[in-house]
């Protein structure tokens, strides 16, 4: 009689951790995923230079270039000279630029922003790789960006120069 | 009574087996920013013997802890970086010496690996030590040849123990890595 009592009770246990197990497997592969064309941007919520947090969900209406960069890396400082004058262009226009830094210091941070003459919105996540936003949005590799429509969708990675000029054009002459 | 002589026979071959490496400083260079990818780090993080890597964004370098009492397999690591895309530009193990008693040119047993060193003087290493691995594809090209004008020997081309390495007791065939101090 007693085994029949206590089978069904582990029973009930082994499905719940079965339940919880897969349940935890498919976040963790979510956590790990790249998002991918057509999704919608998580929102991210991170401090300025200033300490403010800037929302990306506030940028919601306009077009948003979401970079993601580090003052250490080289090929992003080379990206910068390239934004600055795509911002120059469209900053007026409903476009707007929201790079988040991996940078683990936040004094090399600022004096990028500086030396960069970045006027655009600027936020950190100190840490590198393992920070929660990097985690979230896979990145890899720096530079990563991603172009986000009015809608808060992603239309596209990594777009550069000319290529992302084209695509401002298309988006708001839309 | 034999037993315990038994067991401290055994306790001080152990002892005297030399050095133990715990932690590494590895650089990596490729024709993109090294250290903008995870993908290094991530493929050292997947080696058996490694514990924790950390970039080192200062000095461009990863910081590798080894897991204790585990083989190092020093190959293991380039193979780690190549496969990430990227080749090593410098790898500096450091470890915990004993007695180990070393001779420029010459080779010597450090745990399960073939060591030749290629500068210093003769003398007993002791505590904490750092070596520099100079074989070919741990450093760079240019490198590799101002390293390899510091002996005449043919393992250092290759790698390879060869009739040269025969009389320090090393068969011909073995890994022999080169070292500097």
């Amino acid at each position: 009689m007693t085994g029949r009592l206590c089978f069904k009770p582990i029973n009930m246990i082994n499905r719940k951790i079965f339940f919880l197990f897969f349940l935890s497997i498919f976040f963790l592969h979510e956590a790990d995923a790249q998002p991918r064309q057509g999704d919608m941007a998580a929102d991210i919520s991170l401090p300025s230079v200033t300490g403010d947090t800037l929302h990306l969900s506030s940028l919601k209406g306009k077009i948003v270039l979401l970079d993601f960069w580090a003052s250490w890396c080289g090929p992003c400082r080379v990206a910068n000279r390239g934004l600055t004058k795509i911002y120059d262009k469209f900053g007026g226009k409903g476009f707007e630029i929201y790079s988040v830094s991996l940078d683990a210091e936040k004094e090399d941070w600022v004096k990028a922003i500086k030396k960069d003459k970045i006027s655009w919105q600027q936020v950190i996540d100190p840490g590198g790789w393992e920070t929660p936003t990097a985690q979230r949005w896979g990145i890899y590799a720096l530079p990563t960006s991603y172009l986000i429509d009015r809608e808060g969708r992603l239309i596209a990675m990594d777009l550069a120069g000319k290529e992302l000029e084209k695509a401002l054009k298309q988006l708001i002459d839309k | 009574m034999k037993k315990l002589l038994l067991f401290l026979i055994i306790a001080l071959s152990v002892t005297s087996a030399g050095a133990q490496f715990t932690r590494a400083k590895l650089q990596a260079t490729g024709l993109t920013c090294a250290m903008c990818s995870n993908a290094v780090n991530k493929a050292l993080q997947k080696v058996s013997f490694v514990e924790t890597v950390k970039s080192d964004i200062k000095n461009s370098a990863f910081t590798i802890v080894f897991k204790p009492n585990t083989r190092v397999e020093i190959d293991d690591l380039k193979d780690a970086v190549e496969d990430a895309g990227f080749s090593i530009g410098t790898l500096q193990l450091t470890g915990t010496f004993s007695d180990l008693k070393i001779e420029k040119d010459q080779h010597v047993k450090i745990g399960d690996e073939n060591f030749h060193f290629l500068n210093g003087d003769s003398q007993v290493l002791n505590g904490e030590q750092s070596l520099t691995i100079a074989d070919r594809n741990f450093v760079t090209e240019k490198q590799f040849k101002k390293y390899s004008s510091a002996t005449k020997m043919s393992c250092m081309q290759t790698g390879k123990a060869a009739s040269c390495c025969v009389k320090d007791g090393i068969a011909a065939g073995e890994r022999v890595y080169h070292v500097t101090m």
